[in-house]
């Protein structure tokens, strides 16, 4: 278990970790290390700016902040914005709100960026040591396994001094030459890139660069920098680990540990940006907040809470295998959540028109109903009761089976919260024979016999649009060749969004905003969506109410 | 289209007409090109150029500015700054006009960019956008990069954009040029220079005409020398030619042993006059020098001798001018070419650029009316011919990256052709290597006339050289200074104020202009003269001495001192001494060496000014104790007059410690 294996909790005991290089160096460089954090945790969520956050992230960002809050420490938002090409200010601020979503307050926000100053005097220096060099060979020529040395590996520093100065001023075209590391990989890779040239502006240094550096070489060294204790990353990067001691030892500088987590992979979804934005462009799916991904935007639009989301994290747990998981077990968690927080509220998808004819008052009666029935302390709103109410037409049937229990003639039924029963006194069909109305009684529910069920309606109801959602996907790994050999997009599930234009909720919920969240009696909970407008609320479905036992 | 329309108009075919016009806004729009596949990728790749480009400006400045002794050119500075905020500013203009200016007046701060007028015009002409000069430089001072050098910056009158200074920058410049010394602006890679100049024929006198090439030529190597250039002093005497026949026919009727005993020539010129009679009059020996000629071109080893013994006199009369005038330069006359030129003319034939005229062998190059002729119809050889070896020899034996011919104006048009046809046959492509005729016009009288003696001759140089040291003497005299100086210190004064006067003189003048030679004017205390800059330097010099300031209390005091540049006169005499390396840049592109001359006068006068204003030294009215010693001021005066002494050196001025 890495909760284990992260051991103390404690920062400058790096040192009795089983793996960690200690060179003479270490002890004089961890004790400056505990002068300047105290001893504190630091940890840090680095994503790259250069897409939308998915429910992976949420597991790097609950691991990271959590840790630290867990320890008392402190966890930093360091953008990795080393390759120029992909960054846009969007997804800055994207990843910000996402991460406070989330519920968390970064102890500081940081860039690559900021440090590439450092990272290039680093740079000089790993020359000057004879650790890393200028290269010409092409990208083709070191791609693959087992590619040819590099036949400039053991060239004078001098002369990978002044190569690499060039480099910096521009002389060389892109792909001309390259800054490498002499160091052998896990996997057997020879020699990482760690700076290379590109003639493109950086969002947040602008013309001041045509090199930037590499992952490989900036993400330990930037953890250097700040001091990160506990250096989370998912298990893909155990690779990296040897070459992350390596470059801290091979400058001198105080080495974080590396510590290697699962991935968070769900099934039925893609969350790979090309992919996404193949949907986007395709139509499938309307834009990267579309409620049927798992974008952490998306999520958040579909109405999943963020606590939910942590408690899925957390459940997951760290350890190092893979995990991937079915989604309903994360629409579990947000039920759980949601049981709490959303309020009640009715709601009809297809209404059915009833007149009650022998309505007890002369104008609207108010009916009280509660927000959570399970705990009446917090709180009732009020309905309006009028002799004109609306059902769900499944509600109601002309025949009666064994088994079905609502409206139908002859055998009534109460209407939830109302205190009334009604019983189908006339039938009213159109021209095609569809029942379009029921003229009904009411007897008080105090006096009538008590039946059999109970259904919800609506009075004086607003009209809205409702979104209805299932899985995006038919099978569960849409990317998987063998499973889908038609490739992603053959695998949309058609019925993956029904919109109900006309639906009617009860007043009560007219002056929720965007993102509030109801539980519709009977249908699920709802999230209102940011498409609302005056007089038109747009309602996601979060989720059913029970989990389907199809899916189970 | 539009002719066949006006054609359709006349038949009525309405629909043709519709199309057609539609056609024609689809063309005007470009709507032929589409969106083709790859145009996104070249516009990546074009992106990606430009900031690769805009990379390597920028290092070059880097590169530039590395090399910490050169003085810093802020003139060129501010382009490069206003060049980057105007790219910045208008991405999309190809050259647009950089004009950076030092300003004339303090309330136009000190250097003015006056682009935004240029670019007005250039928006209206190729985009038909109507934008005010005034939002132009408003949109260039948005885009100004992060700098060293200004301190702020308006918008005046229509568009100008003044900068100013800033006072810490031009402060630390003044220190790095005080404790480094005065050092050349950077001008990048070491370049070889060849500088023909000088050039007299043997046998006969240097004359005034001869003393411009000399002075410009010198002058100009020099700067070239400081700036770090490789510099090649060339003297293209005429040595060789048909001139010699009758010379050598005439030493051996009047010196048969010559070859044993070397011939007591005392006056070339009188000898030179003495054949030239006797070839137009005497038939026989007309003939007896041709043949003269044909011996010595066959290199028979008596001619060669009897060629080398009136070469040798002549070479002795010349030395003793350049000595005068502190001239050095290497001989390499036309004979050294002699042998090149018949691979010259067989290099022309065989690409084919040679015709054949009466014998003669021509050569035409476009855009020049007059051919070359490359060889007369006897097989001798030209000017021409010779000027076109001489020109390949430089270019491709020698490697010049920049040749510089210090010639008279007449022979403007014979030097031009002999460029085109150097460019014509290959030898050189003018973007790469800058060949470059110096004109100058002629010396003229104080008539007005072509400079002679009393007697209608031409003056000798050595003459016009010797009234010129009497005439400083007299003026000495006059001013009584023989009183003050010792005899060597008055000797000293003498052939410096002399000789400093008469190059001063013709350097101070546009090149290009005819100039008149008056020793009254030269001479004269007052104006941009030699005489006066001299003085001038001498008091500044003294300054520091009379406060018993020595060199060493200077050296400390300017890695020390920060210089306060609060006093107007102050700062206007520091910016002025920081144009130094922008005059020299100037003067490297244009050639122009009065700019120098013009600037060291502004420069002594603008140190009048400070000097009339800020007390360097104060002292005691009564005592004449010296009650205080103004440092920064003095180490102004210091820059001041190592400036100007680098002005001096440049134009071969000798500047003497008392006068």
């Amino acid at each position: 278990k890495v909760r284990r294996r992260l051991g103390t909790g404690v920062g400058g005991e790096n040192y009795k970790t089983e793996g960690y290089v200690v060179t003479p160096n270490t002890m004089a460089l961890l004790k400056h290390h505990l002068t300047i954090t105290g001893g504190q945790v630091r940890t840090r969520f680095p994503p790259e700016p250069n897409g939308i956050l998915h429910i992976g992230h949420a597991k790097a960002i609950n691991f990271n902040f959590g840790y630290a809050k867990a320890n008392g420490g402190v966890c930093f938002l360091r953008y990795d914005d080393t390759n120029p090409e992909k960054e846009e200010e969007k997804y800055f601020t994207a990843i910000r709100e996402m991460v406070e979503w989330l519920g968390y307050q970064p102890y500081a926000v940081t860039h690559a960026s900021d440090y590439f100053d450092q990272l290039y005097t680093w740079a000089l220096e790993l020359i000057r040591r004879g650790q890393a060099y200028v290269c010409h060979q092409k990208v083709e020529e070191i791609k693959g396994h087992n590619p040819p040395p590099s036949p400039w590996r053991d060239r004078p520093v001098e002369e990978s001094l002044l190569l690499f100065e060039d480099m910096r001023k521009g002389k060389f075209g892109e792909g001309e030459a390259t800054l490498r590391m002499k160091l052998v990989m896990e996997d057997g890779k020879m020699d990482p890139v760690a700076y290379r040239v590109k003639f493109t502006p950086h969002h947040r240094t602008g013309d001041k660069w045509c090199i930037y550096p590499t992952y490989d070489y900036t993400h330990c060294l930037c953890d250097s920098i700040e001091h990160i204790t506990h250096s989370l990353c998912t298990k893909e990067f155990q690779a990296r680990r040897s070459s992350y001691f390596w470059l801290c030892n091979a400058l001198d500088v105080y080495c974080p540990v590396q510590w290697e987590y699962g991935r968070l992979n769900l099934l039925y979804t893609v969350v790979s940006k090309r992919k996404i934005i193949r949907l986007v462009e395709t139509g499938a799916v309307r834009d990267w907040d579309d409620p049927r991904l798992f974008t952490l935007t998306a999520l958040r639009r579909r109405g999943f809470p963020p606590e939910a989301i942590n408690n899925f994290c957390a459940r997951v747990g760290v350890t190092v295998a893979q995990a991937t998981m079915e989604p309903h077990l994360l629409e579990a968690c947000v039920r759980e959540v949601l049981n709490e927080q959303a309020p009640r509220a009715m709601a009809v998808l297809e209404p059915l028109k009833v007149t009650i004819t022998n309505f007890p008052a002369l104008k609207a009666l108010e009916v009280l109903v509660p927000n959570f029935p399970a705990d009446e302390s917090r709180g009732f709103h009020k309905v309006p009761f009028q002799p004109t109410v609306y059902i769900e037409e499944t509600d109601f049937r002309e025949e009666v089976d064994k088994g079905y229990k609502r409206l139908a003639p002859g055998q009534p039924v109460g209407l939830r919260h109302a205190g009334y029963v009604i019983a189908v006194q006339n039938i009213i069909k159109d021209a095609s024979g569809r029942v379009i109305e029921l003229e009904v009684t009411c007897t008080k529910s105090d006096v009538a016999e008590k039946p059999k069920a109970f259904i919800h309606w609506v009075s004086e109801p607003l009209v809205c649009e409702v979104r209805l959602y299932e899985r995006l996907f038919l099978h569960k790994n849409p990317e998987d060749p063998s499973e889908v050999p038609g490739g992603f997009l053959s695998d949309l599930n058609p019925d993956s969004l029904r919109v109900v234009r006309s639906a009617l909720v009860d007043s009560s919920v007219l002056s929720a905003r965007p993102f509030d969240k109801f539980q519709f009696e009977r249908l699920g909970y709802f999230s209102v969506d940011p498409d609302s407008e005056e007089g038109k609320m747009v309602f996601n479905r979060t989720v059913t109410l029970k989990e389907d036992p199809g899916k189970a | 289209l539009e002719l066949y329309l006006r054609s359709c108009s006349s038949s009525p075919s309405e629909n043709e007409i519709k199309l057609l016009t539609a056609e024609i806004e689809r063309l005007k729009n470009f709507g032929c090109l589409g969106v083709s596949p790859s145009l996104e990728g070249l516009r990546d790749e074009n992106a990606k150029l430009k900031y690769r480009l805009n990379f390597l400006q920028k290092s070059l400045q880097e590169e530039r500015s590395k090399t910490a002794k050169s003085m810093i050119n802020i003139n060129s500075c501010l382009q490069e700054i206003f060049g980057a905020a105007i790219q910045a500013a208008y991405p999309d203009l190809e050259n647009p006009p950089l004009v950076v200016t030092p300003s004339q007046q303090p309330k136009f701060g000190d250097y003015q960019c006056n682009s935004a007028m240029g670019i007005t015009q250039i928006l209206l002409k190729t985009k038909e956008q109507k934008v005010s000069p005034r939002e132009i430089a408003e949109k260039i001072s948005k885009n100004i990069p992060a700098n060293e050098c200004i301190e702020k910056i308006e918008i005046a009158g229509p568009g100008f954009i003044n900068v100013h200074l800033r006072k810490d920058f031009v402060s630390k410049q003044l220190s790095s040029l005080l404790m480094n010394g005065v050092q050349p602006p950077a001008v990048g890679k070491r370049k070889k220079v060849v500088v023909d100049f000088s050039s007299p024929n043997i046998a006969k006198e240097m004359h005034v005409g001869h003393l411009r090439s000399t002075i410009i030529g010198e002058s100009m190597c020099r700067l070239f020398e400081f700036a770090g250039y490789d510099v090649l002093r060339l003297n293209h005497l005429g040595d060789w030619g048909t001139q010699f026949g009758m010379l050598i026919a005439h030493l051996q009727d009047k010196f048969p042993d010559y070859l044993t005993v070397s011939p007591p020539i005392g006056d070339l010129q009188a000898f030179y006059k003495e054949s030239k009679r006797r070839f137009d009059t005497e038939e026989e020996f007309k003939k007896r020098a041709y043949q003269c000629v044909v011996l010595l071109q066959s290199k028979n080893p008596d001619f060669i001798k009897a060629w080398e013994l009136i070469c040798d006199v002549s070479r002795k009369e010349f030395q003793k001018i350049y000595n005068c005038l502190d001239i050095t330069l290497i001989e390499r006359g036309e004979s050294f070419y002699h042998e090149m030129m018949k691979d010259i003319v067989k290099e022309f034939e065989d690409k084919g650029f040679v015709q054949v005229d009466d014998g003669r062998k021509i050569v035409f190059v476009p855009g020049f009316p007059v051919p070359l002729t490359i060889m007369k119809s006897d097989g001798g050889y030209t000017y021409d011919t010779s000027d076109l070896a001489a020109l390949k020899h430089r270019l491709c034996e020698e490697k010049a990256d920049i040749l510089i011919y210090v010639v008279d104006s007449g022979q403007s048009v014979h030097l031009q052709t002999v460029f085109a046809a150097g460019q014509m046959i290959g030898w050189y492509d003018p973007k790469v290597t800058r060949v470059a005729h110096a004109a100058f016009g002629v010396v003229l009288g104080e008539d007005k006339k072509k400079f002679k003696t009393r007697s209608g001759d031409t003056v000798r140089l050595i003459d016009l050289l010797e009234e010129g040291l009497k005439r400083a003497m007299d003026k000495l005299r006059d001013k009584e200074r023989d009183k003050v100086l010792t005899a060597e210190e008055l000797k000293a004064a003498q052939t410096s104020v002399a000789f400093g006067c008469i190059k001063y003189a013709d350097l101070s003048h546009n090149r290009l202009n005819d100039y008149v030679f008056s020793f009254d004017k030269m001479l004269d205390d007052r104006g941009n003269t030699a005489a006066y800059l001299l003085y001038a330097f001498t008091r500044i010099r003294a300054i520091a001495r009379l406060a018993s300031i020595d060199e060493q209390m200077l050296r400390k005091a300017a890695r020390e001192e920060v210089l306060i540049l609060d006093h107007e006169k102050e700062w206007k005499l520091g910016k002025c001494i920081l144009r130094f390396p922008e005059i020299l840049q100037k003067i490297l592109d244009d050639l122009l060496l009065h700019t120098l001359c013009d600037y060291l006068y502004e420069l002594a006068t603008t140190f009048t000014e400070f000097y009339d204003n800020c007390y360097c030294v104060e002292k005691d009215r009564q005592s004449g104790q010296i009650v205080k010693v103004n440092m920064w001021r003095l180490l102004l005066c210091e820059a001041t007059a190592t400036v100007m002494a680098k002005g001096f050196d440049i134009l071969g001025i000798k500047p003497v410690q008392r006068m």
